[in-house]
């Protein structure tokens, strides 16, 4: 028997689609492996985040307002978890694959000596046994790992990988998680120190998390137009911003927006790609994505051979036509 | 001040790669091995820091990877390390991130350190858990994905990225930071530089002189790879070269219509 523990990544209280992706899943893996679902929020905000996580079909839900979890760099959570994890026993530790999430995962593997697989797109289990599937090698292989020789395994998630069933699966569970105050762990003193945390951007919605991304490349020429031109069409399609390493290299955009080798991986339902080739490095950062559409002054680019759609035109013209569509769509069906 | 890079070999992510689905293995054909991309903004974060701090500081590279790899490793060296140690053992492979962290760590407690500096991620197993767990098991604290790193006054100091911007942390010594692009882009190795790491020191060591006992590689690990497959082809799409502007618009908003994104 094993437990399944899902570490919430929130801001302030506000957490993302992927947070609830793992709590369904979590619910789904704790019922094949004849343990409990539990769930850990920590810091400012986890209060009223937990309240909503009741909505999901988890058994507890463990928080703490422990101010130190946002004073000080990854190690009040990491205590927090691990103590947990000991004093459930045998568990899987589900996070998201963002960069807090790995950063949090290979902490607890270290403490735990956990066995770690990481970016799995599906879960399966056969006996007790867990198979983690995930894309290896930028896309190049698909990879099914088993843990053995621990009590702990501990598995970063992608978003957008797992379905998002709330309501139906409370409901047939009948009853409502329990929260829970967690007791802060003894003995610890901390020395990383978040002495700053400088906005830039707006950054609402994480480019792993988004149903949308829309990003740009070399094509657009300069900053400008990812904020007069893809904003506007990611803002309608409720997805995000990102770019190529080139934009990125240029300065137009921030290095947290590109995507691909040295950059994130994203696999959205839709990714939109414009004014981007779609070299390799590109490639391997989003083909996974459900749908791929590209725009591009030339239709000999790389990524019409594996673009579900490439429409060879002005860029320029084409996007604030396609937000116009999109917009008013929307307001019509609103 | 002493400075350790981990650095990991991977085959070129600039390759195209394919599983052969027969022996269910990489095709190493037509595939070069190179420095781990990430790998090397971690050298270049320590480079910049020997370059601001001079004196007495060293950056020595630290390689869990075949020997056969000693001429990647080289080239770090090229680029301006001063020294490497290369675990080179049949006895460690298919190591997972729990054994490879705790195994680097005793290599690295060995050589001594002030500051460890990892890249965030490998490009082949691409886990980006081994810093975290590394900083585990070398009991020092461990700042992640630093777009800046910066010592002074024997205290350390970074900017991490976040997804909406940048955290400032500072932390004491010893200490391991893990790096991300933002650091500068790796400098290319000079032609002096190139034959300046001919004559450099690349200490080979085993499990056996680290005084490792136990369970090693693959028996050791805590996970198992148990399936390694191709990913479904991705097909060639329709291309379309509409009249103009507001045409574009229209097949694209139809193709998503019809697909049901909108």
């Amino acid at each position: 028997m094993q437990h399944v523990i899902v570490f919430v990544e929130h801001q302030a209280g506000h957490t993302r689609k992927v947070t609830f992706e793992l709590a369904t899943e979590a619910r789904r893996l704790a019922d094949a492996l004849g343990g409990k679902a539990h769930a850990v929020v920590l810091g400012n905000g986890a209060a009223a985040l937990a309240e909503t996580l009741r909505q999901y079909p988890l058994d507890v839900i463990h928080t703490s307002d422990d101010p130190d979890v946002d004073k000080f760099l990854l190690d009040p959570a990491v205590d927090y978890l691990e103590a947990l994890a000991q004093d459930l026993g045998p568990s899987i530790v589900l996070l998201p694959n963002t960069m807090y999430g790995r950063d949090i995962a290979g902490r607890l593997a270290g403490r735990l000596a956990a066995g770690l697989t990481s970016d799995v797109t599906d879960i399966t289990v056969d006996g007790g046994k867990i198979g983690c599937v995930s894309p290896k090698l930028g896309g190049a292989a698909i990879t099914t790992c088993t843990f053995k020789n621990t009590d702990y395994g501990i598995i970063t998630v992608r978003p957008n990988a797992f379905a998002l069933q709330p309501g139906a699966l409370r409901q047939a569970q009948g009853d409502t998680a329990q929260v829970q105050p967690l007791e802060k762990p003894g003995g610890k003193t901390y020395q990383m120190v978040i002495e700053e945390d400088v906005e830039e951007g707006s950054g609402e919605l994480g480019l792993e998390e988004a149903p949308a991304v829309v990003a740009g490349g070399r094509g657009l020429g300069g900053p400008e137009p990812f904020e007069t031109l893809l904003k506007p069409l990611a803002d309608a399609l409720g997805g995000a911003v990102g770019a190529s390493r080139a934009a990125a290299d240029a300065g137009w955009v921030p290095y947290s927006l590109q995507i691909g080798q040295t950059g994130k991986t994203v696999s959205p339902p839709l990714y939109i790609a414009v004014g981007i080739s779609g070299a390799i490095q590109h490639k391997v950062g989003m083909r996974t994505a459900g749908t791929i559409v590209a725009i591009n002054k030339d239709g000999g680019v790389p990524i019409g051979e594996f673009a579900d759609l490439l429409v060879v035109g002005d860029l320029f013209a084409i996007v604030p036509e396609l937000t116009k569509l999109v917009q008013e769509a929307k307001a019509a069906h609103a | 001040m002493k400075i350790v890079v981990t650095l990991k070999v991977v085959p070129d992510p600039n390759s195209s790669k394919r599983i052969d689905p027969n022996t269910k293995r990489l095709v190493r054909a037509g595939v070069d091995l190179v420095i781990n991309p990430y790998d090397e903004y971690a050298l270049e974060a320590a480079l910049q820091l020997k370059e601001k701090l001079g004196g007495d500081t060293t950056v020595t590279v630290v390689s869990m990877v075949p020997e056969q790899n000693k001429e990647v490793v080289r080239k770090a060296l090229a680029m301006g390390a001063d020294d490497a140690v290369m675990l080179s053992d049949p006895a460690l492979e298919a190591s997972d991130v729990w054994e490879t962290a705790s195994i680097l760590a005793e290599a690295i407690k060995k050589n001594g350190f002030d500051l460890v500096i990892c890249g965030g991620l490998s490009d082949d197993g691409s886990t980006g858990a081994v810093p975290g767990a590394l900083a585990e098991h070398l009991g020092v604290p461990g700042l992640t994905n630093a777009r800046h790193v910066d010592v002074a006054h024997g205290k350390l100091k970074i900017k991490r990225e976040t997804d909406s911007g940048y955290q400032v942390i500072s932390g004491p010594l010893p200490a391991m930071v893990s790096v991300t692009m933002g650091v500068g882009e790796p400098r290319y190795p000079s032609l002096k530089g190139i034959m300046g790491a001919k004559k450099k020191t690349i200490t080979m060591t085993s499990h056996a002189e680290l005084g490792l006992n136990g369970a090693l590689g693959a028996d050791g690990a805590k996970t198992e790879l148990v399936e390694l497959g191709a990913p479904p082809a991705r097909a060639k799409g329709q291309v379309v070269t509409p009249a103009d502007g507001a045409e574009g618009a229209k097949i694209i908003f139809d193709f998503l219509r019809q697909k049901k994104l909108i």
